[in-house]
């Protein structure tokens, strides 16, 4: 009587196994896998072969490898990748940190106003950012013209390797800022006023103390940006490419038209290469933050009770550089395209009032793939963005409190496509949608993009989940458990409804990521499904100036609206 | 009657073990105390019964049904388990006022809404929370937060309550009161209770029955008189109560009774070691504060002390004195006039143990 009671007592258990939505968990990393390791798998199956996969005839070889190999463009797009990357880190690097300085532990003024401007360059995409630079200080830009008429000459070139390290610099500034400033954020004033009061002065705390308390996200920055300078795209492509200036991802871009015909296993081949060198970098990456946590668990909440006070001069030199800082970063560009939106000539001795015009604009809306563009864009961004926050929900919910081996092969998961171009995971996309039998009728709907770009914002999108979720306190979740609530239940009426407020921030922080998004669709894209970003791609090749100014100005105006309501909506820029 | 049955519960995490066999067994309309000082795995042993910690080894009852048996792979989820817990933090959930919060559980199994309103109300009725009904939690002070978490345990009828250190978050005042309170409410409904605590008045006051956890192991458990009056441990004997605590050398005396020698000094006392004394073996004693009075001269049982210092406690005075390596505390209610101190300490009140456990 008592073993039947506790043998049946053992079979509802088999079921309902507590801490554990099993079957969940698998199915939706289940998903995930497949999702990601598609593409990835693709790609790389694609570089082993000596035709396009989908030719019947393609056998396994390694003639793409050795083609790649040998061919000198190849090896001389490795180095300028590489000089590309570790030029934008010394440029980024430096910047960021006195930024985050400056403005977390000194008394410089305007704090507030200064503080979400410093960002704004991380919220662009860099193709609207490179465009701008082009418009403003580009050989006929409107800033060096006004430099040749009144000094007789331009003394920059930004058409060249180390236009394209400053700019790329300049624009990965905010990414350095962000986790400095936090590092600097969390260090309790204790330990420096403790430094202070055995006698050293304020420059020698930095030195001693505050220095080595933050190098960790020092590192991490640098190794972050480091990845990013390895996987950008808009920059090189509207810079380096006039001068011939080839970096990994736009060898992988031209790579075709060197043969003329679509030669896929070289693709693959750069796009393999490429990965071998962001992979190591992203797991790199994953070490270093779980030592910077750990550094960050020594701090206190301490309040900072004394900041670096500047004086009178070192207040106005402080804010003339962050000045001369942000005029560059944002002001220049912005400006450029805001100007070339709105103008239709310029030039030595041109009137700008008298050109003003609205033309650009008509032109962008009467062509209707430019306006579909547009369209598209702000549905992907709108709807897809919220759809994206939904699955990115199931996947941090799957990983919540899991401390199983499927929570580990979940973690890698999520980093995978950060190793990858976003140019790699729209090409690899492409392959899968236009070859996999029952996808290929989503391929001329939005819903390839979507799912391409669910992938691509997979890292950031679930990092600010998983933040969400973890302020929910375990507590609040055992109750409920206690209290006769399966876990799913707990989920639906206790962890979901709590962390409602994140939910909305985080759509519109990745309604930023999508609107801004230009790589992934320049394969992907196609008749119908055409996205601002993407176009502006394609329309450099034609030189349509006055549209792409058109569309960069749209594209702004987008991200300063999505701004505005991740603001609105209290998303926490600051993770 | 046995509601709840706890044998032999082991759990480690990462290698070291945190719970090394646990087992008691717990009655319906009594409040059970699990006793210990941090890292004694109390906590633990009560998330284990509440099933969100998973033991490697043991059997759990709840109410006459298995909810674990380690051998066979039975682990019931928390949530079938019918139980109430209370905890550290009250986690009462923020999006849901006081009543959605208390009618939960209620609403997870199916009751209907006029009944579901009706019961709740009765429960807050009787915790006097009735006017509070539709204000959210942090709209509550900490004593209002406490009742409405036990309120929200108790209103589906759990076959165990389980309180998690239930008055640690309460300042001192409202914590007296509520030991009384929540005795009180749970007798009269007659539940099965366990509480955790580290702090030896509230379990004292509060349970029926005391089980002092060490690293893990059950050193001690009984009434709460057994367990201040007759220690079996050295570790129990100093763990409870105020203690002058000695060491010296243990030699027997006639009619079953010891005497401890140091420099200079010797107190008569019994022998409460595990094993047979050896006679001029080390040992220690344990003298309850309590039970060492001042006398102004001397006679049986006493010895006299040179006075060090008194420290004033408000209600009364403390006392330290000294005699050779002995150092003796003890509670008076005036200042001492000056001069020699004799201290008295029956035989009885004199704990002797062995060196080392």
């Amino acid at each position: 009587m008592a073993a039947d009671a506790t043998a049946a007592a053992h079979l509802a258990a088999v079921t309902t196994r507590p801490g554990n939505a099993g079957a969940f968990r698998i199915a939706v990393i289940t998903a995930l896998a497949i999702a990601v390791m598609t593409p990835v798998g693709l790609i790389v199956y694609q570089s082993f072969l000596d035709g396009p996969f989908f030719d019947e005839s393609a056998k396994a070889s390694l003639w793409a490898f050795k083609y790649v190999l040998v061919d000198a463009d190849f090896w001389r797009a490795l180095r300028t990748t590489a000089l590309f990357a570790f030029g934008l880190v010394a440029v980024a690097v430096p910047l960021g940190a006195g930024l985050a300085f400056l403005l977390t532990r000194t008394d410089i003024p305007g704090k507030a106003i200064l503080e979400p401007l410093v960002l704004v360059p991380m919220f662009l995409s860099s193709i609207v950012l490179a465009f701008g630079y082009t418009v403003a200080v580009g050989p006929s830009g409107l800033v060096s013209i006004w430099f040749r008429e009144t000094l007789g000459g331009v003394p920059w070139n930004i058409y060249s390797l180390w236009g394209m390290i400053v700019i790329g610099g300049l624009s990965h500034v905010p990414n350095v800022y962000l986790y400095v400033a936090s590092a600097m954020r969390s260090l309790p004033s204790d330990l420096e006023e403790a430094a202070r009061s055995s006698g050293a002065s304020m420059w020698r705390v930095l030195l001693d103390v505050t220095l080595p308390m933050v190098l960790p996200a020092l590192i991490f920055a640098a190794a972050l940006n480091l990845l990013l300078g390895f996987e950008t795209f808009g920059i090189p492509l509207v810079l380096g490419d006039p001068n011939g200036i080839v970096v990994l991802t736009t060898y992988i871009y031209k790579v075709s038209t060197v043969f003329g015909t679509p030669t896929y296993h070289v693709m693959a081949v750069v796009a393999v290469m490429l990965v071998l060198i962001t992979l190591p970098l992203v797991f790199f990456q994953r070490r270093l933050l779980r030592h910077s946590r750990r550094f960050a668990a020594v701090g206190g909440k301490g309040a900072r009770a004394s900041l670096l006070k500047l004086g009178r001069t070192g207040k106005i030199v402080a804010v003339s550089l962050v000045g001369a800082w942000l005029f560059v970063s944002v002001v220049l560009p912005i400006g450029g395209i805001v100007l070339r939106a709105f103008v239709d000539a310029w030039g030595e001795g041109v009137n700008l009032a008298d050109h003003l015009t609205l033309d650009h604009f008509r032109k962008v809306l009467s062509e209707a793939s430019l306006y579909r563009g547009i369209v598209n864009t702000v549905l992907l961004a709108v709807i897809g963005g919220a759809i994206a926050v939904g699955i990115y929900l199931l996947v941090a919910l799957a990983g919540h409190r899991n401390t199983g081996r499927s929570g580990t092969v979940l973690d890698y998961m999520v980093l995978m496509p950060r190793a990858l171009p976003g140019i790699v995971i729209g090409l690899a996309f492409f392959w899968v949608f236009l070859f996999v039998p029952f996808l290929t009728p989503l391929r001329p709907t939005l819903a390839s993009l979507l799912i391409a770009y669910i992938v691509v914002g997979l890292s950031y999108g679930l990092r600010i989940l998983q933040a969400t979720l973890l302020q929910v306190s375990p507590e609040l979740e055992e109750s409920a458990r206690v209290t006769g609530a399966s876990i799913g239940r707990t989920w639906r009426d206790i962890v979901i409804p709590i962390i409602r407020p994140g939910l909305a921030g985080a759509w519109a922080l990745i309604m930023i990521v999508f609107i801004r998004e230009y790589a992934t669709g320049v394969y992907l894209m196609g008749a119908g499904t055409e996205v601002i970003g993407s176009l502006m791609v394609s329309l450099l090749t034609s030189g349509a100036m006055d549209q792409i100014a058109a569309l960069s100005f749209i594209s702004v105006v987008l991200t300063a609206v999505g701004l505005g309501l991740a603001l609105r909506l209290g998303a926490r820029i600051h993770d | 009657m046995t509601e709840l049955v706890v044998s032999n519960v082991k759990k480690s995490l990462g290698g070291l073990p945190i719970l090394q066999g646990a087992t008691f067994e717990a009655e319906k309309g009594r409040i059970l105390a699990l006793l210990g000082a941090s890292g004694s795995g109390k906590t633990t042993l009560l998330r284990c019964i509440a099933g969100l910690e998973q033991p490697e080894e043991g059997r759990i009852e709840i109410s006459g049904k298995s909810v674990l048996d380690a051998s066979m792979g039975l682990a019931v989820a928390p949530e079938q388990r019918q139980i109430g817990l209370v905890f550290q933090s009250y986690a009462l959930w923020p999006h849901r006022n006081v009543a959605e919060n208390v009618g939960y559980g209620l609403k997870l199994r199916k009751v209907p809404t006029d009944e579901i309103s009706r019961r709740v109300a009765a429960i807050l009725e009787k915790l006097g929370l009735s006017h509070l009904a539709a204000r959210y939690p942090d709209q509550l002070s900490g004593g209002q937060q406490q009742r409405v978490a036990i309120c929200r345990a108790l209103v589906y009828e759990p076959k165990v309550l389980l309180l998690d250190e239930p008055l640690s978050n309460l300042d001192a005042k409202l914590r007296e009161e509520a030991r009384f309170w929540i005795r009180k409410l749970i007798i009269e409904l007659g539940t099965c209770a366990i509480m955790v605590t580290h702090d030896q008045g509230e379990a004292l006051a509060m349970a029926d029955h005391v089980l002092l956890l060490k690293d893990g192991v059950i050193v001690q458990q009984g009434t709460p008189i057994d367990i201040y009056s007759q220690p079996e441990s050295f570790y129990s004997a100093e763990f409870l109560g105020n203690n002058n605590v000695t060491k010296g050398r243990v030699h027997g005396a006639g009619g079953g009774g010891v005497r401890i020698e140091g420099e200079g000094w010797s107190l008569d006392g019994e022998w409460r070691g595990r094993r047979a004394l050896a006679s001029g073996e080390s040992g220690r004693a344990v003298i309850r504060v309590e039970r060492v009075a001042l006398a102004s001269g001397p006679g049986p049982h006493r010895i006299e002390m040179d006075h060090d210092a008194s420290l004033y406690l408000g209600d009364r005075w403390e006392h330290r004195m000294r005699r050779g390596d002995l150092r003796i505390r003890a509670f008076g209610p005036n200042r001492l006039p000056g001069g020699p101190v004799w201290c008295e300490i029956e035989p009885s009140a004199v704990w002797v143990f062995e060196e080392a456990a």
